[in-house]
């Protein structure tokens, strides 16, 4: 893999690590299948490319963050305020972010070829912005996490009903949840349309998959153990599997065979922990029959040797 | 003087209008005054879960109002109620959250009543309140406020509940057979624990419990539930000269028919 | 530390797959190219082999080029790392098939000096990949898929003269279908003609697409709309029990139940766009290349559907007759 295939491949394991964050919220720490995310990214890339036609490229990635913040809010009014079903509801957002996509689009596709952008004065030092942002991000969902209502909203996730116990609206939690999940996707397709330097209305199409598959390599390789931890985790997650397309590609590999072997290689970074125990326990379970094979051979002398003795008091 | 809980006509039916239609509660009529520690028994199905759930808002009632501390609270939604209501429940694990650490469950427990907002976290001061309360438990866990939930007992986790329903005095502490799923030895330990914190900050409680001589014991009145009405109400001498047995000869008198609920009857 | 060896072992892990899926490599060509597509599709197929073909027989064969060949599989997210590769390879030329695949390569071999050229771009000014058709100005150049509107409403009026509203049936959300129908909105505008339009997002719902518009419309327009062409068999049925006949954009289209079209070859796009891939790696300039659009078409009539149709179509010439399936 050349240099420029592995720069490329952690500048976008960056961004859409924001996008696997913002997953992140919804499906570890709030418990919710939210499939909004793939409409909110695109919702975040179109803002952003319209803004930068406009002449003001950075003005896209609030006007992202406000725009998925916004698909999150409508997903989480369905599911508190008119009990529809988690899933069902992100869908029905999704499938009505397309259409509004369009509108903001103006097209199917729009370029931003040529057109300044945010990192149009960075040239190659730009992997030092998205870094920036990126982190910035981080840092700030895990402040967030830290405040009290980050704390309700972890709580929310773990047992709802002990959080109403405890006085707070978790209707509130759930949304402020979703908005905050869907903005981060929303700001990851910001960044990403100015980086591609254009913006698809199908871009969105499978985001899901690839913040999971991102989140839970970053699993298998930390654990699960704080949230700070857990959050670098989707970070290192997102990059690796970034790192692992971008090496499946640079080889010779028969292109059909792309997604096959993207879904080998994350099966089994996925199922590492649990082969490494049960290969451990293997280890263990033949080194019990060799000991009780010999363990035999001794007992029954040993045995012997107590019939000869006699009694013990 | 005032009650602290006022029910009035409070009535609740489940499955309205089909063949499974089944009056849970029935023109209710109840009122604590402060402090008293109020004992629930009765059989299945006799409404004591549902008389709990209806003040705790879990569902609206189909009649009657519900007053707490002179407010009307009967059309408040339950997180609104939480806030001067404390509960447990039969199970030990349902009170807390398991991968969030003791000191942030005791913390959102703390919050309550207080504004929620941005501020960030644990401070020392409440680190160094949080490990005075525990300790108060006497389970040792005030070392371990950094440990994840999950990782204690039932019993350890009903003591750090109980723990929580009190960290702000409850206009009502509702406790509903909390003890019920723990080992006997464990069982007893918390509803001593229980008992001395109701004590210390007098708060108004309604415990349900299936163990009639526990019933009799513990606090200062016992009511009696049947099929959604209020059969017994004892308290004062009545109920210090009551014993099991007496007490299951009223309930045949009054209801003509035996009790058949084995779990009180061996208890 | 434990959680370094975690990580290098899944990048060994996925090195390995590689290696086993890899066949062998050893190319040191005169030149090396860069073709990506952005999923299988029948039509980019074609002009890929197509490509590839005449690349040989012009005496570009695999002794002389290597071409690198990946396929993003319909994920838009794979291009980037695509493009990105053959820029870090410094291959000699990308050829990028279809729009998202040429702006992605086109960002990413921006200050790299390596040529794009694309193909099946339907227009190429407003992707911005060039500055106009004649000049494009930049390292970049291609072909253009663009179909002569003007020539399918000529034959429509030749075919069935009575034909004066349109029915248009496309996806919003390729951005090929958007250009041709904006295209053929300005010609019915110019030309008294009428039109009542139906969009579909999935194909699907192309059926009730086309039904909504049944009793309002004379005949049906689409254009070279993968969705729509998906479901052409089921859109056929529908227009021709309505006694309507469809023009669509692609001759694939007529074999499978559309009425006429004069359309595009994609073999001869596929040529073409070999013609100027050997142009520009012998050192042409992209920049004075002009976007090639195709000027002979192929007009094909689908008998069975005139047949259907009851319209007379003895007195056609120089158009290709499908009479119905060589099984």
């Amino acid at each position: 893999m050349t240099f420029v295939a592995f720069q490329g491949a952690v500048e976008l394991g960056f961004i859409y690590a924001l996008l696997a964050l913002g997953s992140f919220v919804s499906y570890r720490v709030l418990n919710i299948a939210d499939m909004t995310v793939d409409g909110s990214f695109t919702t975040g890339a179109a803002l952003s490319a319209v803004c930068a036609i406009a002449g003001l490229p950075a003005l896209g990635l609030p006007a992202a963050i406000v725009g998925g913040a916004a698909a999150g809010a409508v997903t989480a009014l369905m599911q508190t305020k008119l009990k529809v079903q988690p899933i069902l509801a992100g869908i029905i957002t999704m499938t009505a972010l397309y259409s509004i996509n369009l509108k903001i689009l103006g097209t199917a596709n729009l370029s931003l070829f040529q057109i300044d952008n945010i990192f149009t004065h960075f040239g190659a030092a730009r992997v030092a912005l998205i870094v920036l942002i990126v982190l910035a991000s981080a840092a700030a969902l895990g402040l967030f996490f830290h405040t009290r209502t980050g704390l309700s909203v972890r709580a929310t996730g773990d047992n709802e009903e002990m959080v109403r116990t405890s006085s707070i609206n978790t209707d509130f939690t759930k949304t402020v949840g979703l908005c905050i999940s869907n903005a981060l996707a929303g700001l990851s397709g910001a960044l990403l349309a100015q980086y591609q330097s254009f913006a698809n209305i199908n871009m969105g199409t499978g985001m899901v998959i690839i913040a999971l598959a991102s989140l839970i390599i970053g699993e298998a390789i930390f654990g699960r153990r704080c949230v700070p931890l857990s959050i670098l985790a989707v970070l290192v997650g997102s990059i690796i599997y970034r790192i692992i397309m971008a090496l499946v590609l640079s080889s010779d590999t028969d292109p059909s065979d792309l997604k096959l072997i993207s879904a080998i290689i994350v099966a089994a970074a996925v199922s590492y922990p649990a082969l490494r125990e049960k290969w451990d326990y293997w280890g263990r379970r033949r080194g019990a029959k060799r000991d009780a094979q010999s363990g035999n051979n001794s007992n029954r002398e040993q045995g012997d040797q107590e019939k000869r003795g006699g009694e013990h008091s | 003087m005032a009650s602290i809980l006022r029910l009035e006509h409070v009535s609740k039916s489940f499955h309205r209008g089909t063949a499974n239609e089944r009056a849970a509660l029935q023109d209710i009529q109840l009122h604590l005054p402060p402090g008293e520690f109020l004992t629930v028994i009765g059989g299945n199905g006799a409404g004591k879960s549902t008389l709990l759930n209806a003040v705790s808002g879990i569902f609206p009632v189909d009649q009657g109002s519900i007053r707490l501390g002179g407010e009307d609270i009967t059309f408040l939604k339950e997180y609104r109620r939480s806030r001067h209501i404390g509960r447990l429940f039969q199970d030990p694990l349902k009170g807390t959250a398991p991968n969030m650490t003791i000191a942030e469950n005791l913390l959102l427990a703390y919050l309550r009543g207080t504004g929620r907002g941005f501020s960030l976290g644990l401070s020392k001061r409440d680190e160094a309140f949080f490990k005075e309360q525990l300790a108060q438990l006497g389970l040792g866990l005030e070392d371990r406020l950094k440990s994840k939930m999950g990782l204690l007992s039932g019993g350890q986790r009903q003591a750090v509940t109980l723990l929580m329903a009190t960290i702000v005095t409850p206009r009502l502490l509702m406790l509903d057979e909390h003890t019920a799923a723990l080992d006997p030895a464990t069982g007893e330990k918390v509803l001593q624990l229980t008992q001395e914190l109701i004590k210390k900050s007098r708060i108004t409680t309604i415990m349900v419990t299936h163990n009639i001589s526990s019933a009799l014991s513990v606090g200062t009145r016992t009511i009696m539930m049947d099929e959604g009405r209020i059969i017994l109400d004892l308290s004062g001498r009545e109920r210090e000269e009551m014993t099991v047995e007496k007490l299951l000869e009223l309930f045949r008198e009054k209801r003509s028919k035996q009790l058949d609920n084995d779990r009180m009857l061996l208890n | 530390m434990m959680i370094l060896k975690r990580i290098l072992s899944v990048l060994v892990c996925t090195a390995t797959v590689c290696a086993l899926f890899t066949g062998c490599g050893g190319k040191s060509a005169e030149f090396t190219i860069g073709l990506s597509q952005i999923s299988d599709h029948p039509s980019l197929n074609t002009i890929r082999e197509s490509f590839t073909a005449e690349m040989e027989r012009l005496g570009y064969g695999p002794d002389r080029v290597s071409i690198n060949y990946k396929n993003a599989q319909g994920d838009q997210s794979n291009l980037n790392s695509i493009s990105q590769t053959f820029v870090g390879d410094q291959v000699d030329l990308i050829v990028a098939i279809a729009t998202p695949t040429a702006q992605s390569a086109a960002a990413a071999a921006e200050n790299s000096g390596i040529p794009v050229l694309f193909s099946a771009v339907t227009d190429p000014v407003a992707a911005k990949l060039v500055q106009d058709g004649q000049n494009p100005g930049g390292t970049i150049t291609g072909t253009s898929d663009a179909i002569p509107v003007e020539s399918i409403f000529g034959l429509a009026a030749q075919l069935t003269p009575n034909a004066k509203t349109f029915g248009f049936v496309y996806n919003l959300g390729e951005a090929n279908s958007v250009s041709v129908i904006n295209d053929a909105k300005a010609y019915c505008d110019q030309n008294g003609l009428t039109y009542k339009e139906s969009t579909v997002t999935n194909s699907s719902e192309v059926q009730q697409a086309a039904q909504s518009l049944v009793g309002s419309v004379d005949a049906f327009f689409t254009p070279i709309d993968n969705t729509v062409a998906e479901a052409m068999p089921v859109f056929a049925e529908v227009a021709i029990n309505a006694g309507l006949p469809i023009y669509p954009g692609a001759d694939s289209m007529v074999i499978d139940g559309g009425f006429a079209t004069v359309g595009i070859d994609y073999t001869v796009l596929g040529q073409k766009t070999a013609e100027m891939a050997i142009a520009i790696l012998e050192g042409g300039d992209p920049a004075t290349m002009p976007v090639v659009t195709l000027d002979n078409f192929r007009g094909i009539i689908n008998k069975e559907t005139a047949d259907a149709l009851n319209i007379d179509i003895s007195g056609v010439t120089d158009m290709e007759v499908y009479t119905g399936g060589e099984e």
